[in-house]
């Protein structure tokens, strides 16, 4: 009887010492809820067989709270082990030197896109392990297109205003085009030359938007739109392009919406509706301009508790098997070279314009535009669309005084 | 005399919270507002710049002529609205509790579900509102009701003026509460007419009442924030963009923290002002 509970008690002590050795790293997140999974419950079980001395600990927080709960954290010394940061907070945390580097000496570093490295990479530092490259450009409706005779989703700017023209002869509504975010992003591809002047030039103040050839036919290019019967822009100038835009493509109200590539599964579950991908029509391409959106990433804090264990974590990710189930989880695109497509059938037309080379980095996703000036290109334009008929320069001269101001 | 000084003493609970919880975060934003604070590092001081850019730029001086508007009408309309329900219920003891408690349900319903609900509403794409304008053969009367800049505040108003009815009416109607009958019952002796009722003799005794429904909904008003953000984020081309939207977009949009400082400082002397003012006009009304 004595023996048997020595033996239990011993077993307990050395289950307890095990137990007392194991790390649990603290990760912060704005995935790896039940609304957006990411693939990170998959992942962490899969990373917690393979490392059996660490025990992930994942903490939720919505990206919009991550600037109150994280700073605090930084600042007082006890930050998570690793935390999702997207290029905005690598440039608060990371300048007030608050993120360690990560080293460009890793394989992955290597493997990183040229673009996504460059942008990423300051002062010879990197800060963040990037996680995936969202998609931006056009959702497609193809059963309205089907009745406006239409098999193709439009990727020049012909087709496209041959498509709204077709589309408004059979009273299907053609196009959103909300002032917020749907115009920003044909304005963006149709004023950015992804082979001419870098964004850089136009956030940094080196080049003024007012005097720009390439920016003033991009608003020419939306009276066009306009001209084709595509929308009517008073009418859709002020409308919400996160709640109704959306809502009225997934009840198949109008036939184009241009949109982030994170809608894809929501637009997927809605049964009859059979829709693509494309990317955006410009003037400067023939397949359309696939708009990437440089998405969140690992970041490691200067004060993490357990260094070790959170660059196991990040070297993890880095391995192209494990995020490939986060990139298939998410509907995104690899930054990193090489890999397999995780993309669905319905974003075929993206998908072949970037691997065509037909791509452009989003600015404010890179911070090549300061952020000040999302807000304004959003208010400007609505007010562009409320007024078409007001010069160009009206417009494009409060870009030019945001810069100033930002600088 | 001691014991009456020694009764001060018992306000010391009191003002140590007023001090750390009210005063003391005043304190700090001012010292943040003179500063280039990012929300993270250290924070450099800028001297009056945040101020001094305040002042020298058309927006900031319209979004502060846009909230005092919004406020005016907010204010007026609750209180008319209030004041109708009010009267009404009052002559209405049958439906009395019912209807106060229909009337205050919007009140008590969260915000982001209100502005949701009015955002489908007001869609100019397939909108309940323009919907039935169709469906009644009034479809001249379809408007873009939040995406015109003409339209957008007053569409962004009428839905708080929706939602606080209730709130007023329910001050008011405890302001009705407390007027004796008998003075009703003169007016209906000598042959006064309800109206006459209300004007005369009803309207003048709810002036304390008025004083705190006016007081309370132009201090939440100037600070309104959640309606606007929701239903239009700031827009049409800023619209609607009211200085409590600039706080925020400045704060956690552009983490330029100084600067959202300096912002709610001007904020709060409007609403300090505004208020002593305010106060002043119904108290002396009150007591004329």
């Amino acid at each position: 009887m004595i023996r048997n509970l020595s033996a239990v008690t011993l077993t307990a002590v050395l289950m307890a010492s095990t137990a007392g050795a194991q790390t649990v790293l603290d990760v912060v997140a704005w995935k790896g809820n039940e609304a957006e999974p990411a693939g990170l419950p998959e992942l962490i079980e899969k990373f917690e067989a393979a490392n059996p001395d660490i025990e992930v600990d994942l903490t939720y927080v919505a990206r919009k709270d991550v600037d109150k709960v994280i700073p605090p954290r930084l600042q007082g010394g006890n930050p998570p082990d690793v935390t999702m940061v997207d290029s905005s907070l690598v440039d608060l945390w990371g300048g007030a030197g608050f993120l360690n580097d990560l080293g460009t000496g890793s394989a992955w570093y290597d493997r990183m896109v040229p673009a996504v490295r460059e942008v990423m990479t300051t002062d010879g530092e990197i800060r963040v392990f990037p996680l995936e490259v969202i998609g931006m450009g056009n959702f497609v409706n193809m059963d309205l297109m089907a009745k406006a005779g239409i098999d193709k989703a439009p990727v020049t700017l012909d087709e496209l205003k041959a498509a709204c023209q077709a589309l408004a002869a059979q009273g299907i509504a053609p196009m959103i085009f909300a002032g917020g975010f749907p115009a920003m992003l044909f304005v963006g591809a149709n004023g950015i030359d992804p082979n001419g002047v870098s964004p850089a030039e136009y956030g940094s103040g080196e080049r003024t938007f007012v005097e720009d050839e390439n920016f003033n036919a991009a608003l020419d290019g939306v009276r066009d739109l306009v001209a084709a019967e595509c929308f009517d822009p008073e009418l859709q100038a002020g409308l919400d392009p996160w709640a109704t835009a959306p809502q009225e493509f997934r009840s198949g109200n109008v036939a184009i919406l241009p949109q982030g590539a994170w809608n894809i599964g929501n637009f997927s579950s809605v049964e009859g509706l059979t829709f693509q991908f494309a990317p955006m029509p410009s003037r400067y391409t023939d397949k359309g301009l696939a708009l990437d959106l440089v998405g969140p990433g690992w970041a490691i804090p200067r004060d993490a508790e357990h260094a070790e264990a959170a660059r196991k974590w990040v070297d993890f990710f880095a391995e192209e098997e494990n995020l490939t189930v986060f990139l298939k989880a998410e509907g995104a695109y690899s930054p990193y070279t090489g890999g397999v497509s995780t993309m669905p059938d319905l974003a075929a037309p993206y998908t072949q314009a970037r691997a065509e080379g037909s791509l452009i980095l989003w600015p404010f996703s890179t911070l090549e535009f300061p952020k000040a000036l999302q807000s304004e290109w959003e208010d400007s334009i609505t007010g562009f669309l409320l007024n078409i008929d007001k010069p160009n320069e009206d417009t494009l001269q409060r870009w030019d005084d945001t810069v100033e101001d930002s600088m | 005399m001691r014991a009456r000084l020694s009764l001060y003493w018992f306000t010391v609970p009191a003002l140590l919270v007023i001090g750390l919880f009210f005063i003391h975060p005043i304190l700090l934003t001012w010292n943040m507002s003179l500063t280039n604070f990012a929300g993270i590092g250290e924070a450099k001081d800028v001297g009056w710049r945040n101020y001094e850019r305040i002042f020298t730029r058309d927006r900031y001086l319209q979004e502060i002529w846009l909230t005092l508007w919004y406020t005016v009408i907010v204010v007026s309309a609750l209180t008319v609205t209030g004041l109708f329900f009010a009267a009404m219920l009052h002559r209405l003891p049958l439906i009395r509790n019912f209807s106060r408690a229909a009337l205050y349900t919007p009140a008590m319903m969260s915000f982001v579900v209100v502005g949701y609900i009015w955002q489908f509403l007001y869609s100019p794409l397939n909108g309940g509102i323009n919907v039935a304008l169709r469906d009644l053969g009034l479809g001249a009367w379809e408007q873009n009701w939040l995406g015109d800049p003409a339209l957008a505040l007053y569409s962004v108003a009428f839905t708080q003026i929706w939602m606080f009815t209730g709130f007023t009416c329910a001050i008011f109607l405890a302001g009705f509460a407390g007027i004796p009958e008998e003075i009703g019952e003169a007016g209906r002796l000598e042959g006064a007419t309800s109206w006459q009722r209300f004007r005369y003799l009803e309207l003048p005794l709810l002036g304390p009442s008025i004083t705190v429904s006016v007081m309370l909904t132009t201090i939440g008003t100037l600070k309104t924030f959640e309606l606007p953000f929701i239903l239009t984020k700031g827009g049409p081309d800023g619209a609607t963009r009211l200085l409590s939207i600039d706080i925020i977009d400045n704060l956690f949009g552009q983490y330029k923290f100084g600067f959202a400082s300096a912002l709610s400082i001007v904020m709060l002397v409007i609403v300090l002002v505004v208020a002593f003012l305010q106060n002043k006009v119904l108290r002396d009304r009150e007591n004329a």
